[in-house]
């Protein structure tokens, strides 16, 4: 197998835009060229992620659709959907296909747009990631599915409703350092425990918000990528698929499908957690922080919270976690999200980060869920 | 074989139906073809008790647009005596009474026209 490294990155701005998810992409997909210094003729093929396209722009194709409007219109392309996990699906095939030796230059991406919506229109089709017959008929949201995995993780750790909340407050914290974030305002712990309830015991600033946006990175061969200065490696890149129906899992408090998509990723690259500088990681909902920081081996089962509460994963801490702002403050563009948290990654790596920058930081983990925990993908980047 | 339409048939008349596998025990709930735990596929129907325990659960006050006119409403995964786990909605709790491990029984329900899966007391 081929080594695969990113030689450029782009992402927009996040939050609500007037344009369609495709444009969005583009955008970025116009900036992760010139970052390549690649003419679009380079692009040998296009992995796509975009998930409610159907639903909120009438528009499914919209693989040919993306790559049509950046203006590459007869590459091969696919669009990958597996929920919010989508562009990260989308990656790892990429990487496969460079690895195999099929192609050179790989296009990587993802656009969505969801507030042209009313919420609870947008809260309804994020829903049909759940099962249609036995889960979205009760009226199961995203939300609830994370608020079942909180209570679940509070009696069996004792995890508090403050250790939740000091996630909400560190990524917003990330994200006033991070101007492309859709929230670049400080909160305080207050704020999010005086939030109402959308789905006990998360809050509304437990929760993500619904964000447009578009984001996309060039991956090259290692004779590709060896022009380039400023390349950053994969190491790893592994998927993991868990039971689709919440009944089915045999532990809510757990992740299973980041423990093992974490474990053969790990292997992969040779690494160990102790080994991990810097992480962007699938924040949906505050909980989800702390049970994937668990699942990924940076700390014990039960201590996701006290790590968020006691600052072992803000910037300055033991392990930084989404110096980006994460999904929390950075927003999360549902198709885009995989492809952005590595553009985080590897701007981290490449010491490009500005004030959020973690010093020094040589080997990055990104981490994107699918939906009800059944697709969870798990990536390491690291520099020569 | 139990289709999703049968068990939801029987479930609309008060009987949930598992399907226990004959290579290791497993019990699961339907439509399964292979035992995700074994690889056999060798079932048997199995009529569930009903009977569980809340794992799980929450109430859901941001609802989807199709459910936006019965928040705030508790759904939650309830364990069967037997083994399995479901998901459904919980009734007649007050919200404050819901806690992990309080003993819940199957009911009916009909949700926009669906039969689906409720707990109550």
């Amino acid at each position: 197998m081929r080594r695969v490294a990113v030689i450029g990155v782009g992402v927009t701005k996040f939050g609500k835009h007037d344009r369609s998810s495709g444009e969005l992409f583009a955008e970025a997909a116009v900036d992760a060229l010139a970052d390549a210094q690649l003419a679009p003729s380079a692009v040998q093929a296009l992995y796509y992620g975009n998930v409610v396209g159907g639903e909120t722009e009438h528009q499914l194709h919209t693989g040919p659709q993306a790559a049509s409007i950046l203006g590459i219109p007869t590459v091969p392309t696919t669009r990958f959907e597996t929920a919010c996990a989508s562009s990260h699906a989308a990656f790892r095939h990429a990487v496969m296909e460079i690895a195999a030796g099929i192609s050179d230059v790989v296009l990587v991406g993802g656009g969505e747009r969801v507030l042209n919506v009313p919420t609870a229109d947008s809260t309804e089709y994020f829903a049909y990631a759940s099962d249609a017959t036995w889960e979205q008929p009760l009226g199961l949201t995203f939300p609830g599915v994370f608020a079942l995995v909180a209570r679940a993780h509070m009696a069996k750790h004792g995890t508090t409703e403050e250790q939740m909340a000091a996630v909400a407050v560190k990524n917003h914290k990330h994200g006033t350092m991070n101007p492309k974030a859709q929230f670049q305002k400080e909160i305080t712990l207050d704020m999010v425990m005086k939030s109402a309830y959308v789905a006990d015991p998360l809050k509304l600033y437990d929760c993500c918000p619904f964000t447009d946006g578009g984001a996309a990175i060039v991956l090259a061969s290692e004779e590709v990528a060896r022009k380039h200065r400023r390349a950053v490696w994969v190491l790893g890149t592994a998927a993991a698929s868990d039971s689709m129906l919440l009944g089915d899992k045999k532990d809510l408090s757990r992740v299973t499908a980041t423990e093992r998509a974490a474990k053969a990723a790990y292997q992969q690259a040779g690494k160990t957690p102790a080994d991990v500088d810097v992480v962007e990681l699938h924040d949906c909902f505050t909980i989800a922080e702390i049970v994937a920081t668990e699942g990924l081996g940076l700390f014990e089962p039960g201590a996701g919270g006290i790590a968020a509460e006691r600052g072992w994963t803000s910037l300055g801490g033991k392990v930084p976690v989404n110096p980006s702002g994460g999904l929390k403050a950075k927003g999360h563009p549902i198709g885009a999200t995989g492809a952005a948290q590595i553009a985080e990654i590897v701007t981290q790596l490449r010491g490009e980060a500005g004030p959020r920058q973690v010093g020094g930081a040589r080997t990055g983990v990104t981490h994107t869920l699918g939906g009800n925990t059944a697709t969870v993908l798990v990536s390491l980047f690291g520099r020569e | 074989m139990i289709t999703l339409k049968g068990f939801f048939e029987r479930a609309r008349e008060g009987q949930l139906t598992g399907i226990k596998c004959g290579g290791c025990g497993e019990l699961a709930i339907p439509p399964k073809e292979f035992c995700a735990a074994c690889g056999t596929r060798a079932w048997e129907l199995v009529p569930l008790s009903g009977e569980g325990t809340l794992a799980s659960y929450t109430v859901i006050r941001v609802a989807p647009a199709k459910h936006v006119g019965d928040a705030p409403y508790a759904v939650g995964v309830v364990k069967l005596k037997e083994g399995a786990s479901i998901f459904g909605r919980i009734l007649d709790v007050p919200f404050e009474k819901l806690s992990v491990g309080l003993p819940l029984r199957f009911r009916p329900i009909v949700v926009k026209e669906q039969t689906a899966v409720g707990f109550a007391p």
